[in-house]
């Protein structure tokens, strides 16, 4: 009796099962057909499409953005705005994931050969990191890439036992991740009330303003990576726990 | 020192917000206050745009002081304006009424960046003059939103709001499929240098009709377009109230105000009636599918969430009517409708939830068919349900009523008159749920001692729900005048 409701209950498992599997060939069919159309279309618009689009123009007036490189003149000088709200993305997210709750604990401390090559590998990163900042006015670099260099460090230290990602408590930690919003809208925000215009940087400051607002940037990405690696509002040390006692109290 | 007014406001609306994120994130014991500061300059900012837009017509400014093409612009003309003070009005309301409403500090200093964040991506977009940005910004209040929206932590908001975020992914990640096509095929991300190269240029039609399509689908995915609104109703009516009021009146009234801009500006000359038909007819679904659903619901957050199902719905109707009058008074007049009916629900639904959120702490619940005693126990609040529910139907003499008389007026006159029988069910059921609450609210209990009186939580209620059926039914004639329109009589 069992047996044979254990055999009807597999068949019409097994008959889901590839009632699913047909479902999902036929989405993939369907989404291969839309990709091919998408395809056709983008080379009719490559095809027929005004031929001088924004590169030339980006390239021409690269002498006055302050920088060498056509990604980061695009980055932080004509769309800077964009950049700006992109870093707001970055703390709304990590922001996000502080609210659903409190980090998990961690993994254990690692072997002493994982952690030999730790004392390698994260002092490498951060050197690299810093060498992807300042190559970024001239040559392919910037701050994306050395936060995203230095967020890996983060991973790394937290992957190696440590709970905390290497990152300080969370008073300090909260200005790491607002820098970049912070440094970038004071900046803006500053040039417009000296007359220039908001993010508009003269000429002769351009360089040593995008450098300012790179490295706030940097360190503003690396903090939200290795924040949202570990994945939740960081533990509290005992002197947090002292202080929100009393300001929870009436 | 220098200022220039003209183009400061434009930059400030969105910076001053921002800049509170940074604040409320950086100081949260002090999160409140900065952030409560922070509101009443974002809407100081935003009165003196729309005094200057009022004064001077459409502002713009290229910001980093590069040419248009290169650079990313700003600009409010009267539709933008018009969300704008709308949008900071009941976000100063929000924000009030939030100071008082989390009593737990952790979700308090949780609330205030993420909802200063939305702030300043809601009037980015809708002051935003570049596609790309305007990318950026639904990507902002996309995660910002669905971050509020799970605040209350409950395994029903976090299913709900995940499954919103990865909606609204889909979303934007579909209009920016949109945005590379149209700068593969016009060269630029302006705004305005699209639509004039839209204009000139009909040898791409399929391409841009083809984007029009991406756009519009992705955009009414983030605007709960019947019947891509599957998503609204659990995560609205699972957020704190005043995330679900920011949710409900303002983040889905963006995405419409976006599907609005690109049909009316940049896809004018590829728009068709069909089109238009096909999106009013899903309008009309909406109307009558979430009506329904709201009658039925069983608890007070969940009718308001199908309400705006509903709502939402109304403001399709008006595409395939604009686009059978000819350019011209009435058509300006139906235009300023589709704007007084958008703003009306925006602060008619706000006043709704935050009225809502009160009943729901003092209750303990928000079980329809056990609201009895509301009305003795909290007399303003149930003022301003009634009120704001008198709005969602379209009484005269809110702002609604107008929005509703002109598009059913305007069906009339160019032989569309089935438009009017959605109106008119739409209305019906409107009536039903909302008196449906009232009947409840109003029961026959005892008066007791005392009433629960709570200025800082229901004067922002009380008043959300006043502008949308006083001022803005008795007074919509400076939205005319706003917009830049002539006619401004008919009302």
């Amino acid at each position: 009796m069992t047996q044979t409701s254990d055999r009807a209950r597999q068949r019409a498992q097994a008959r889901a099962q590839e009632r699913a599997r047909d479902l999902s060939l036929l989405l993939g069919v369907l989404l291969a057909l839309l990709g091919a159309v998408l395809l056709g279309l983008y080379y009719l618009a490559l095809d027929g499409g005004a031929a001088p689009r924004l590169a030339e123009l980006a390239l021409a007036r690269l002498p006055e953005s302050g920088v060498g490189n056509p990604v980061t003149a695009v980055l932080v000088n004509y769309r800077a705005f964009d950049t700006l709200v992109e870093l707001a993305v970055l703390l709304a997210a990590v922001l996000g994931i502080w609210s659903l709750g409190p980090a998990p604990p961690g993994f254990q401390r690692s072997g002493a050969v994982l952690a030999g090559m730790v004392s390698w590998v994260v002092p490498l990163l951060i050197v690299a990191s810093g060498y992807m900042l300042w190559v970024g006015g001239y040559a392919p670099g910037g701050a994306f890439q050395a936060g995203a260099l230095l967020g890996a460090a983060g991973v790394i230290v937290r992957l190696a036992g440590d709970p905390t990602a290497g990152l300080p408590a969370e008073a300090t930690q909260r200005w790491l991740l607002v820098l970049g919003v912070l440094v970038f809208a004071l900046v803006g925000l500053g040039l417009m009330l000296f007359g220039a215009g908001f993010l508009t940087y003269p000429p002769k400051l351009a360089k040593w303003l995008i450098l300012l607002i790179e490295s706030a940037a940097t360190i503003a990405i690396a903090a939200a990576l290795a924040a949202a690696y570990v994945g939740g509002r960081p533990a509290p040390s005992k002197a947090a726990i002292d202080d929100y006692g009393s300001d929870s109290s009436p | 020192m220098h200022l220039d007014l003209l183009t400061d406001p434009l930059v400030l609306c969105i910076m001053l917000p921002l800049l509170g994120a940074v604040l409320t994130a950086a100081l949260p014991r002090r999160a409140v206050l900065l952030g409560s500061l922070m509101a009443v300059a974002t809407s100081a900012a935003a009165v003196t745009l729309t005094i200057l837009v009022w004064q001077s017509g459409t502002l713009r400014v290229a910001l980093g002081g590069w040419d248009q093409k290169l650079a990313i612009s700003l600009r409010a003309d009267g539709l933008a304006t018009a969300l704008v003070v709308m949008a900071n009005i009941v976000g100063l309301g929000i924000s009030v009424y939030a100071s008082g409403y989390f009593r737990d500090p952790e979700r308090m200093r949780a609330f205030w960046p993420l909802w200063l964040l939305l702030w300043a991506a809601l009037n980015g977009l809708f002051l935003a003059g570049d596609l790309f940005n305007l990318y950026v910004m639904l990507e902002l209040l996309g995660i910002a939103a669905a971050a509020l929206g799970a605040l209350t932590g409950s395994r029903d908001a976090i299913a709900a709001n995940l499954r919103y975020l990865l909606v609204g992914l889909l979303g934007s990640i579909t209009y920016l499929l949109g945005v590379a096509l149209l700068y593969t095929a016009h060269g630029t991300l302006d705004l305005d240098l699209v639509a004039a190269s839209i204009a000139a240029d009909d040898e791409l039609f399929a391409v841009n009709a083809a984007t029009l399509v991406l756009m519009v689908a992705g955009l009414a995915l983030k605007a709960a377009l019947f019947p891509l609104h599957f998503w609204l109703p659990p995560a609205h009516a699972n957020a704190p109230a005043p995330v679900s009021a920011a949710l409900s009146a303002l983040v889905v009234k963006a995405a419409f105000y976006l599907i609005l801009r690109l049909w009316l500006d940049l896809f004018a000359p590829v728009t068709g009636m069909a089109a238009a038909m096909l999106l009013a007819l899903l309008g009309a679904a909406a109307v009558v599918w979430g009506s329904w659903r709201a009658l039925r619901a069983e608890r007070l957050k969940l009718l308001a969430a199908y309400s705006t199902v509903a709502q939402i719905g109304y403001l399709f109707l008006f595409l395939p009517l604009l686009a059978a009058t000819p350019a011209g008074p009435v058509r300006d007049s139906l235009l300023a409708a589709l704007v007084l009916m958008a703003v009306t629900h925006g602060f008619a639904k706000a006043g709704f939830f935050l009225a809502t959120g009160l009943v729901q702490t003092n209750a303990g619940h928000d079980r329809i068919d056990d609201l009895g005693g509301t009305a003795q126990r909290l007399p303003a609040t149930t003022f301003a349900i009634a009120l704001s529910g008198s709005a969602l139907i379209g009484l005269p003499p809110s702002g609604s009523f107008i929005g509703k008389w002109l598009l059913m007026q305007c069906a009339i006159e160019t032989g569309q008159w089935w438009w009017v029988i959605v109106v008119t069910t739409g209305t019906l059921l409107a009536a039903a749920y909302v008196f449906r609450v009232l009947s409840r609210a109003f029961g026959l209990e005892p008066t007791p001692l005392r009433f629960i009186t709570d200025a800082r939580a229901e004067i922002p209620a009380l008043l959300l729900a006043l502008v949308s059926v006083a001022v803005l039914g008795l007074a919509s004639g400076p939205l005319w005048t706003l917009l830049g329109l002539q006619a401004g009589g008919d009302a």
